[in-house]
């Protein structure tokens, strides 16, 4: 019996090849005024997701204002010539919706989810806020505080927040990457309010916009409501600004120590990546489920299992537009040094650029991505989030439905060779969050 | 040639659209509500009683298969914590897969197992529905539970109740689920160390073969599958399961309070005090007043639009954030209304909380609130049912609670048909604004004369047992509490011919071993005191020649006379034999509860005013607990005799600054030994 299981599984993974997608559908089309709007029909639940990404992140804010596009993102709730401060939230949420907003080094998207007879409303909030939002005094002073209690909240007082600022400095030296979306509280008090009024019109415009509606909607009917409601908000007149700096290669290890409030210290590794949209990406992402994904991955195994240097591994691509980092972190196991949890990490990288990975591990890779794409477009909100980056960091809306294939290209080899060209021991970097407690008095 | 010429007319139309303008002025109006269809389920049966539900939906490629168990809550008393054991216990191993094969296994092919006491699920890819099943029903019907899983399980756990002692939100649970369902009430025991340490593997097993049967369970399927396959393949894997007879269990409703009353947990620390307002309703799903229920939470405190949020956050900014729930059960739910709020405020929350309950009662809702919270509500029921468990869930609910079967498909028509007198004669029906619990976690110096308007103050200690009334007999002092720990030790004049003591102790924190070792000779005003790991020293603290100093890592820092004259009050072995003719004085402050022991605290203090606080065990006279408000505190125990003096071998170090208590033990006690200034440094 144990062993017709055991056959069972051997073929398991030589007759079933990469599942093809499930196609997502789409109808796509692009106002005179340059807004990009991309229609998914599914018919399915009676929702809509109505959502605007602004081709706007940290990296096109000028460097004496770090925090702008983030900061933009609360004050895009503020209101509209047409909406009362403070009744952009309570408008969704008693037609019986919900909605939501992230800013990254790239982008800034807005969403709201709502019952399907409420699409023509979405439409109008979004178009209220790229028409005319309100960009005032009173809203930047609420703004401020909010924002320097999510700072509190996010970073200053969580253990470990300030990891990704603290890298993004040290990862970059000329590229805007190097700092992180939420900026400095500093240039948002110097910042004028024209400053701020010169932001939105330089980027709040439809040129600069993807608009994406999935769920159950009619196209023709959705189209015609689209252009009623954003055809006549202007383009902007301005080319948006885009940094074109190529970060220089780095030939020596960057290596800190940060003092923080915490009790039990963590290595950071980080080491720069090609571009979002470059081929290797998937290899990259396969490679960090290799280390740190799942249970019997090669690290949590090892290192938490095993040898318990480490409480907690994680390999996280943070995979950017103009090439972001491949961040690696391990928190110690009390009593562990460090550098003991360090050079174990170091090792298993050797090992994976010296060896590389079994045929076994590999299949079992190409299983977990297959079944992470999939469940990737489980939801509507997820799919038109899918939609919309696929435009606009890809370049191809229909990019959605060839993720799949992407990764059925990398091939054994390719995980060996990323993990040698890009887990590069000299140009990285390493940081040690240690204790306050352990601070030399003399700093 | 027709699509075109259509395409033709539908841009002409969207343009004709485009130039029509829109009222910016006024919000666009809903459109006709759309149709909910809500999926169907079907359902059969297996000879062994097992309940399949499948709900189809092949959207994506994926299925999951959920195992319930719908089993009577269970009091499980002495061994109270042995039901959180079993479903990791149930992934340690199966007879044919050591657990490090079974995760390997999950993973390889992409897939989630999961499993509790009552419970067993499987997700992953339609393609390897064979293989996780096959997985799934070997982690239900082959479990071995290794002894070293319930070790590590048991070690995690104790570890997991000692850090929620401290968590004043984990204290305020145990406490309102004590005070208002009763300690002998499934949902009112609490698990303590004694508890767990109770629970063997014969448990875990009994229980796994008592409860794991196919008559008392649900399995539901959803994804891509029909219900012909689901049958052909239930029947292969689970089609084997004996049936078996479980027992049931019926309990007593609690009573609600006959009048309002105040339990409160003194947390001295607290700079916040946790509320919770609450009282027990028989209420479960399908119930008459069900539905209304929610309308009528979600205009108490159901979000950041509802009174409770608006009253207490964005009008008096008591809190971050004021909630409340109507919890729907079987055997018996909870209405409850709760939030975190200074200190200083805490009388004023607790009037705002019972204000605002009173007045929902006695005014009622408007028309307004309750049309914002039907659209609140249908707006989430309905994007629920994007999730396809969603419908697998409302079989199970039907099937569990006996339901009508259109009961789902009617819900909104339902709930979109109350008005307000419907929703107001809920809110009298269910609500007692008068005989609701009120419990406190804070600091009761600060809280607990200004709560005695709302109710008689009961005291809890942190594991929602009645907290002991001590009170120090009249005729007592400092001076005899610390005679009487000399006496209980061996006599003064045994104390005091101990002149010099070497002490060492091994303790180990999560897997590093630590030693801290103690050097006394105080008679020649030396005391050194050493934390090790691996022979490196972390950290030390010194006193010699009048001066002392602190060193963390290598650095060294020179005392400040602050902080050199409470560094001499600590370095005496037996400050109790020396204190008067140092000139110190001994102050007692009252008896205390320490670990469920009566002791006195007294306090010793120098003229400068430093002080060292120990608390002597009322019955004994030992000395138990050592408090140190910046370094932690310390209890001890194992008493034994060592030059006719008994010693502490075991001292239990508790600080904020370590995430576990650490457990240190005596392995080297030398006493009357030559102290060389090497043993100092």
């Amino acid at each position: 019996m144990k062993k017709i299981i055991l056959l069972g599984i051997f073929l398991g993974w030589i007759i079933l090849p990469l599942a093809a997608q499930n196609k997502i559908e789409f109808k796509e089309f692009t106002l005179d005024n340059g807004l990009h709007v991309i229609m998914h029909q599914d018919n399915t639940t009676p929702i809509v997701v109505t959502s605007v990404l602004y081709h706007v992140g940290s990296k096109n804010e000028n460097p004496e204002r770090t925090g702008f596009a983030h900061f933009f993102e609360h004050l895009m709730f503020e209101g509209s010539e047409n909406i009362d401060r403070g009744q952009y939230m309570n408008i969704i949420q008693s037609r019986g919706g919900t909605l939501n907003a992230y800013t990254s080094n790239d982008i800034t998207y807005y969403y709201e989810l709502l019952p399907s007879n409420e699409l023509e409303l979405a439409l109008y909030m979004e178009s209220e806020r790229m028409l005319h939002s309100k960009v005032d005094l009173t809203g930047v002073e609420t703004q401020r505080e909010v924002v320097k209690e999510e700072r509190r909240q996010r970073y200053e007082n969580q253990p470990y927040g300030t990891i990704l600022p603290e890298t993004l400095k040290r990862a970059y030296t000329t590229h805007p990457y190097q700092w992180a979306p939420i900026g400095s509280m500093d240039h948002l008090n110097a910042a004028t309010i024209e400053e701020f009024q010169q932001f939105y019109k330089d980027f709040y415009v439809p040129n600069n916009a993807t608009l994406t509606i999935a769920g159950d909607i009619d196209y023709n009917k959705t189209e015609a409501l689209v252009r009623s409601y954003f055809s006549e908000i202007p383009k902007g007149t301005k080319e948006i600004y885009r940094p074109k700096v190529t970060e220089p290669k780095k030939t020596a290890e960057v290596r800190d120590v940060i003092y923080d409030n915490i009790q039990i210290p963590a290595v950071i590794q980080a080491y720069n990546l090609p571009p979002r949209n470059h081929p290797d990406s998937y290899a990259l992402s396969m490679l960090s489920t290799y280390l740190t994904g799942g249970k019997s991955s090669l690290m949590t195994k090892e290192l938490v299992d095993k040898q318990q240097k480490a409480l907690a591994v994680a390999a996280i691509p943070l995979e950017l537009e103009d090439g972001g980092v491949f961040l690696m972190y391990g928190i110690t196991n009390m009593g562990v040094d460090p550098k003991d949890l360090e050079s174990e990490v170091d090792r298993l990288i050797k090992q994976v650029q010296d060896q590389g990975i079994s045929e076994e591990e590999f299949t079992k890779l190409k299983n977990i991505m297959e079944n992470n794409v999939v469940s990737g477009n489980s939801t509507i909100a997820g799919i038109a989030e899918n939609l919309a980056e696929a435009k606009v960091i890809f370049g191809d809306t229909n990019y959605i439905n060839q993720v799949m294939e992407a990764y059925s290209k990398v091939t054994r080899e390719d995980i060996q060779r990323v993990a040698k060209q890009y887990m590069d021991l000299s140009g990285r970097v390493v940081l040690y969050y240690l204790p306050k407690s352990a601070q030399p008095a003399t700093e | 040639m027709k699509k075109y010429i259509v395409g033709i007319l539908v841009t002409l139309l969207a343009t004709a659209v485009a130039v029509a303008q829109v009222d910016r002025s006024k919000l666009p109006s809903s459109g006709p509500a759309p149709e909910i269809k809500i999926g169907e389920a079907e359902s059969f049966t297996l000879p062994n009683g097992l309940k399949v539900f499948v709900v189809k939906n092949t959207k994506l490629p994926r299925v999951s298969f959920t195992l319930v168990l719908e089993r009577d809550p269970i009091l499980e008393g002495e061994k109270a914590g042995l039901s959180t054991f079993i479903g990791e216990m149930m992934l340690g191993g199966t007879k044919t897969r050591t657990k490090d094969q079974l995760d390997q296994e999950i993973d390889f092919i992409g897939a989630n197992i999961s499993a509790s006491s009552t419970s067993v699920s499987a997700t992953s890819l339609k393609k390897h529905q064979g293989k996780v099943l096959d997985l799934m029903a070997d982690v239900l019907f082959n479990p071995i539970f290794p002894q070293a899983e319930l070790d590590k399980l048991k070690k995690q756990s104790l570890t997991g109740l000692a850090t929620t002692k401290d968590d004043p939100q984990a204290i305020s649970s145990r406490l309102s689920r004590a005070v208002v369902f009763g300690k002998n009430h499934p949902y009112g025991e609490t698990e303590t160390e004694k508890t767990i340490k109770n629970i063997t593997l014969e448990d875990v097993k009994a229980y796994y073969q008592t409860y794991f049967k196919p008559n008392i369970a649900y399995l539901a399927i959803v994804g891509d599958m029909d219900k012909a396959e689901a049958q052909k393949l239930v029947t292969q894997y689970f089609g084997k399961w004996k049936k078996g007879v479980v027992p049931t269990f019926t309990y007593p409703m609690p009573v609600r309070a006959a009048k309002q009353a105040v339990a409160l947990v003194d947390r001295s620390s607290s700079v916040q005090s946790v509320i919770d307002v609450t009282q027990p309703v028989k209420m479960k799903i399908g119930d008459p007043d069900y539905i209304s229920s929610r309308l009528l939470n979600q205009i108490l405190g159901g979000g950041s639009a509802s009174r409770l949020f608006m009253n207490l956050r964005e009008d008096k900014g008591f809190t971050y954030g004021a909630y409340s729930s109507i919890d729907a059960d079987k055997l018996v739910g909870t209405i409850s209304a709760s939030a975190s709020v200074r200190t200083e405020v805490t009388d004023s929350a607790v009037y705002e909380f019972i204000y605002e309950i009173k007045n929902l009662v006695e005014k009622g809702v408007t028309q307004e609130e309750l049309d914002k919270a039907k659209a609140e509500l249908a707006g989430s029921f309905g994007r629920s049912l994007e999730q396809p468990g969603t419908v697998a869930n409302f079989a199970l609910n039907t099937a569990r609670y006996n339901l009508p079967k259109d009961y789902y498909a009617t819900y909104l028509q339902k709930l979109n048909s109350y008005t307000v007198a419907d929703i107001n004669a809920t809110a009298k029906r269910l609500i007692e604004p008068d005989k609701f619990v009120i419990t406190t976690v804070g600091n009761g110096a600060e809280i607990k004369e200004k709560l005695a308007q709302f109710g008689e103050v009961v005291e809890y200690d942190n594991m929602g047992e009645p907290a002991k009334k001590l009170e120090a007999e009249a005729d007592m002092t400092a001076e005899k509490v610390l005679q009487n720990y000399l006496n209980a030790i061996g006599g003064a004049t045994q104390v005091e011919a101990i002149k010099t003591a070497k002490i060492s102790m091994d303790a180990n924190v999560m897997g590093t071993a630590l030693t801290i070792s103690f050097v006394y000779d105080s008679q020649n005003g030396r005391y050194g005191q050493k934390l090790s790991i691996a022979g490196n020293v972390m950290q030390k603290t010194t006193l010699s020649g009048g001066k002392g100093s602190v060193s963390m890592q290598g650095k060294v820092q020179e005392m400040n006379p602050e902080q050199l004259a409470e560094a001499q009050l600590n370095s005496y072995l037996f400050p109790e034999a020396v204190y008067k003719a140092n000139g110190y004085t001994a102050t007692l402050d009252g008896l205390k509860d320490v670990d469920g022991k009566p002791a006195y605290k007294v306090v010793i203090a120098t003229a400068s005013g430093a002080k060292l606080i120990n608390y002597y065990a009322q019955d004994s006279g030992l000395k138990i607990k050592y408090e140190n408000p910046a370094s932690g505190d310390t209890f001890y125990s194992d008493y034994q005799t060592q030059n006719g003096v008994l010693i502490p071998m075991a001292w239990t170090i508790k600080s904020p600054q370590i995430p576990i208590p650490l457990e240190a033990k005596v392995t080297s006690l030398q006493l009357n030994v030559p102290v060389t200034d090497e043993d100092i440094k």
